[in-house]
């Protein structure tokens, strides 16, 4: 039996924003997500139902640039193009380091892994921490979402059907931040997050100017709260225990990860918490 | 290539076919007039089965089951209990019911959607320790008792200063064959050929012959390349062998049967979970008086090759020590769960974990460094087994131990890294060791009683010889080591040494791949077999040499009493693994891995190492990494990243060295290496764990939850 597939592969950005905009189709970039996601039993090909299109090749997609101090990525730069790229952070290069392998590298790209929004999604904590926006187009324009309220749930993106996400944007890139991350899987390659922790914190004369985390895999979305990162701000370092058992308590009500194949809640949380006092418990903090 | 040394490597005799892709394995073939096969499994872990009703077949697409197998309806293994297609009770969720066949799987797969089976649901027994509260008479599926009287052990026990008593869980353990699981029944109308994924071709023949109610050549096995066995295709593929052929008789037509991950992981054998238990009486200094050991394993839905498992496994209960006053017993008990089978090791890396565990820990008591507490007890030649049988050759472990200890500069490191964890609240490093043995060959009187193996060698009139034995080539290498044992015997080149993959209508059974007894058993009577042939040698003559398997009288083994000698010949290992240990997280790091060993004689250098590294890597992660879990009677991982086998950024360097021992009984001394290295793996990381942590572990796999739960639940950590 041979079942026709309707996929389109155009050269440019416009002409594949058209198309969107006639027809609601499954955006391909990498693959390496939707593929697994429509997987069929052994012998037969995975089952997309609608329309494919193919944007991974856009060169409109591939740009990286630093614009005033907001670095600009293209949502279809593979994860080994940006190891490869000398604008992107260090830690967002530690990142990516950890997810999956080389194969899967080659083809995965941070759009991707965003508009996936799994919550073990291997990006997505530090985006969280470096306020990433996404910049949104369609046929009808232009638009710009931040990335916690472009993520709704696990699968769920803020995205109409016509739109594409085009540029992930770094605004001003946390540079004189010292970011952390820190990913917990099962092994040390080709595995899921377990629980995934990012941190920055940014220090003018032994005070803290700016503090972010976020935590992965704890819950259906990325878990961050800037109430509880205010309340650090204006802090001297070292912090005291109280601040940073205060801290810990608050976000130990807020985190409420699952029991399923690969970990257990408590260890979750457990190991979430640890990885947030140790952030906090830190002597000195060198910007990178 | 001509062979001065041996134990010289050369290269594979597959290498080109698997390197290049080209070779092809079961999933690669198409033959005329074939349909695919998949199976319906039960949905429920227990019950009995009130009615079956199919939805319509398209024209060309059938059901198989039951009531189309022509002999009885259970795999010959070794009880009658497994079913081929369940009919009446299910037992385990995932057992198959019937069959579907067809040309086209993805209109199978939505036709098995539609087929609706009636149940009548029963409680369920889903884990150990339920069957171990319930142990009743029906779910013991089997038992073993030997060793010093209780009176006795009791008398010690009432004059001991303090008596130890430990319990110690294993856990699952999956194969992860590279290659998943696969069978082909060729259909023809005089002739049955079944080909596919397997270690053991006459075991799937004799299922065959029962299964078919057929004569002897009807039916036909031949061994496709086979990528990754471990055990896993020991037992296994006598059912899919069954599924197929019966399958190919009903429908008139060849049958494949493959699976994909996810249905491997879910519904084919695995290592037994166990649980063991240990009551030792210790003098004032720590000095061991006596020992008990319970093992309990969980066999599964029915009994396949557990018992013979449990033989090992309660055979190498006291590891390679001279403990005495010794007493154990141990039990296979049926839980309503996928069943449990042959994995490398069989039965030995749980006991081998549990009592490593053991000893160690008795040597914490004891105030003693744990390898020097250990060394106290290794047994010498000359000594009793514990089934009272006797360790004849040489035993090398002590200058095994001594060069492994300077190689890894221990001492040194066990200073540092105590200093290390000191300024180190985040990361702690340990360093842990293990020491092991391997039994070669069939348990007890196997060999001589059941498997009669029988070699043959053909000389065609060109003077080429060729291999007609029924033994496989499952990565571990035998087309190679066993071409090699004829060349070197006959002073032939290597590469004009044939191997055929084999095939019953052209080989006799020289015995299934197993139990590491192909090199020592076989090849042995390869290396019979050549020099027969060398001496009768006449150029441009077709000549065969049979030969049959002798079997050297020792202390006999009694099954019943469980006594005499239990193996020919032991190999033997040493481990020392270094770890670091990150206690905010749990997770371990591999720093660095040793292995001494003694296998007799390497045949093969590279192959060897081959089978070091990866025996090493497959048993440390049976100790930290590799976790398998069932819930409610499903299994709860079924890709391979959600079970974890280690990539190649989870192994280190492993730094290792073969000893050499010649055995008067094997080819050129060789004598069984598969297995030995993976034992040791376990109870060596279990111990660096404990050494960097300075704490005590009674399960593996010691996962990350575990260790944070050792190291800050307990303590109500929080805030």
């Amino acid at each position: 039996m041979v079942e026709k597939i309707t996929a389109y592969r155009f050269e440019r950005l416009d002409e594949t924003l058209s198309q969107l905009n006639r027809e609601d189709c499954a955006i391909i970039a990498g693959g390496t997500d939707v593929m697994v996601l429509h997987k069929s039993r052994r012998g037969v090909p995975p089952k997309i139902p609608k329309p494919i299109v193919f944007i991974n090749h856009l060169s409109e997609l591939k740009q990286v640039y630093q614009h005033h101090k907001d670095l600009h990525i293209g949502a279809c730069c593979t994860y080994s193009e940006l190891l490869e790229n000398p604008l992107i952070p260090f830690a967002l290069k530690n990142a990516i380091k950890t997810i999956a392998a080389p194969a899967i590298r080659n083809r995965g790209t941070l759009g991707g892994n965003i508009c996936n929004a799994s919550p073990a999604g291997d990006m997505l904590p530090l985006l969280y921490v470096y306020n990433a926006k996404l910049l949104l187009r369609s046929v009808n324009g232009n638009r710009m979402v931040t990335i916690s309220d472009f993520i709704q749930g696990p699968r769920r993106v803020q995205r109409f059907h016509n739109e594409i996400v085009t540029e992930i944007i770094l605004p001003s890139v946390l540079e004189d931040s010292h970011v952390v991350f820190e990913k917990v899987g099962n092994r040390n390659a080709d595995s899921i997050a377990k629980v995934s922790f990012a941190g920055s914190i940014r220090i003018s004369k032994d005070r803290i100017d700016d503090i972010r985390f976020a935590f992965g895999a704890v819950g259906p979305t990325i878990v961050r709260s800037v109430d509880i990162e205010k309340k650090l701000v204006g802090k001297t370092i070292p912090l005291d225990g109280a601040d940073i058992a205060a801290i810990g308590s608050a976000f130990d009500k807020i985190i409420r990860p699952i029991d399923d194949q690969r970990s257990t809640a408590a260890y979750r949380k457990t190991v979430a918490l640890h990885l947030l006092r140790y952030f906090l418990s830190m002597k000195q903090y060198q910007p990178n | 290539m001509n062979l001065k040394n041996i134990s010289t490597s050369v290269p594979k005799k597959d290498h080109k076919g698997k390197v290049s892709g080209q070779l092809p394995y079961i999933s690669d073939v198409k033959v005329e007039n074939m349909v695919y096969g998949v199976l319906y499994r039960s949905p429920i872990a227990y019950g009995k089965i009130i009615s079956i009703q199919l939805p319509t077949l398209p024209e060309g697409y059938e059901a198989v089951g039951a009531e189309h197998i022509p002999g009885p309806n259970y795999v010959k293994i070794i009880k009658e209990d497994q079913p081929i297609f369940a009919n009446e009770w299910v037992n385990y969720i995932g057992e198959p019911i019937l069959m579907l066949t067809g040309k086209d799987l993805d209109i199978l797969y939505s036709l098995l959607n539609e087929v609706k089976v009636e149940f009548e649901e029963h409680q369920a027994i889903y884990t150990l320790d339920e069957a171990i509260k319930q142990k009743s008479v029906s779910s013991v599926l089997a038992n073993y008792e030997f060793g010093e009287s209780l009176e006795n052990i009791s008398a010690i026990e009432q004059g001991a200063h303090q008596i130890i008593e430990e319990e110690y869980d294993t856990g699952y353990q999956e194969h992860v064959y590279l290659e998943p699981q696969g069978m082909l029944a060729v259909y023809k109308d005089d002739e049955i050929i079944v080909q596919g994924s397997m270690q053991c071709l006459y075991y799937i023949k004799n299922a065959l012959l029962s299964a078919l109610a057929c004569g002897d050549d009807e039916v036909r096995v031949v061994q496709s390349p086979t990528g990754g066995g471990f055990g896993g295709k020991e037992d296994y593929p006598s059912m899919m062998a069954c599924h197929v052929a019966v399958a190919a008789r009903a429908v008139k037509k060849s049958v494949m049967l493959v699976f994909d991950r996810s249905e491997d992981m879910l519904v084919t054998t695995k290592r037994h979970p166990a649980k063991l238990k240990y009551r030792t009486a210790l003098d004032k200094e720590g000095n061991i008086l006596s020992m008990c050991v319970d093992i309990f394993l969980d066999g599964g839905a029915n009994v396949g090759l557990s018992s013979v498992v449990l033989q090992r496994a309660l055979i190498n209960s006291a590891g390679v020590y001279k403990i005495p006053h010794f007493h154990a017993k141990g039990y296979v008990l049926k839980t309503n769960t996928v069943p449990n089978g042959a994995f490398r090791g069989f039965g030995a890396p749980q006991s081998f974990a549990g009592i490593e565990s053991h000893i160690g820990h008795l040597s914490k008591l004891a105030k003693i460094d744990p390898l020097e507490y250990k060394r106290k007890y290794l047994v010498k030649q000359g000594d009793p087994t514990i089934t009272k049988g006797k360790f004849r050759d040489p035993i090398l472990v002590e200058e095994m131990i001594e060069d492994v200890l300077n190689v890894s500069e221990y001492k040194k490191k066990k200073e540092d890294f105590q200093r290390l964890n000191q300024q180190n609240q985040r990361y702690k490093k340990g360093i842990g060791t293990s020491l092991f043995l391997h039994g070669c060959g069939f348990t007890g009187s196997g060999e001589r009683d059941h498997i009669k193996a029988t070699v043959k060698l053909v000389k065609s009139k060109d003077d080429q010889v060729s291999l007609k034995i029924s033994n496989s080539d499952m990565g571990q290498g035998i087309l190679t080591t066993l071409c090699k044992i004829v060349a070197k015997e006959l002073d032939l080149p290597f590469e004009d040494i044939l191997y055929p993959y084999p095939d019953t209508k052209e080989v006799p059974d020289s015995g299934p791949t197993v139990a590491s007894r192909t090199t020592m058993i076989v090849g042995k009577l390869l290396e019979r077999a050549a020099k027969k042939l060398k001496n009768q040698w006449q150029t441009g003559v077709e000549q065969e040499i049979v030969e049959h398997y002798v079997h050297r009288e020792m202390i006999p083994w009694d099954e019943k009493t469980f006594t005499g000698d239990a193996y020919p010949a032991y190999s033997w290992g040493v481990n020392i693994v270094e770890v670091e240990v990150d206690t905010l997280t749990g997770n371990i790091k591999l720093e660095k891995v040793y292995g001494n060993y003694e296998v007799g004689k390497v045949i093969d250098e590279r192959i060897m190492k081959g089978q070091i590294d990866g025996g090493l890597a497959q048993g440390l992660a049976y100790g930290y990494l590799e976790k398998m879990t069932s819930k409610q009677g499903r299994i709860q991982q079924k890709s391979i990243s959600d079970y974890g086998p280690p990539t190649s950024l989870d192994v280190v360097s492993i730094e290792s060295k073969v000893f050499d021992n010649p055995y008067a009984d094997g080819p050129y001394g060789a004598k069984g290496a598969g297995e030995l290295t993976l034992i040791g793996g376990a109870p060596a990381v279990q111990a660096a764990i404990e050494d960097a942590l300075q704490t005590s572990f009674q399960q593996i796999p010691i996962t990350p939850e575990v260790i944070i739960e050792s190291l800050w639940m307990k303590e109500g950590e929080e805030g």
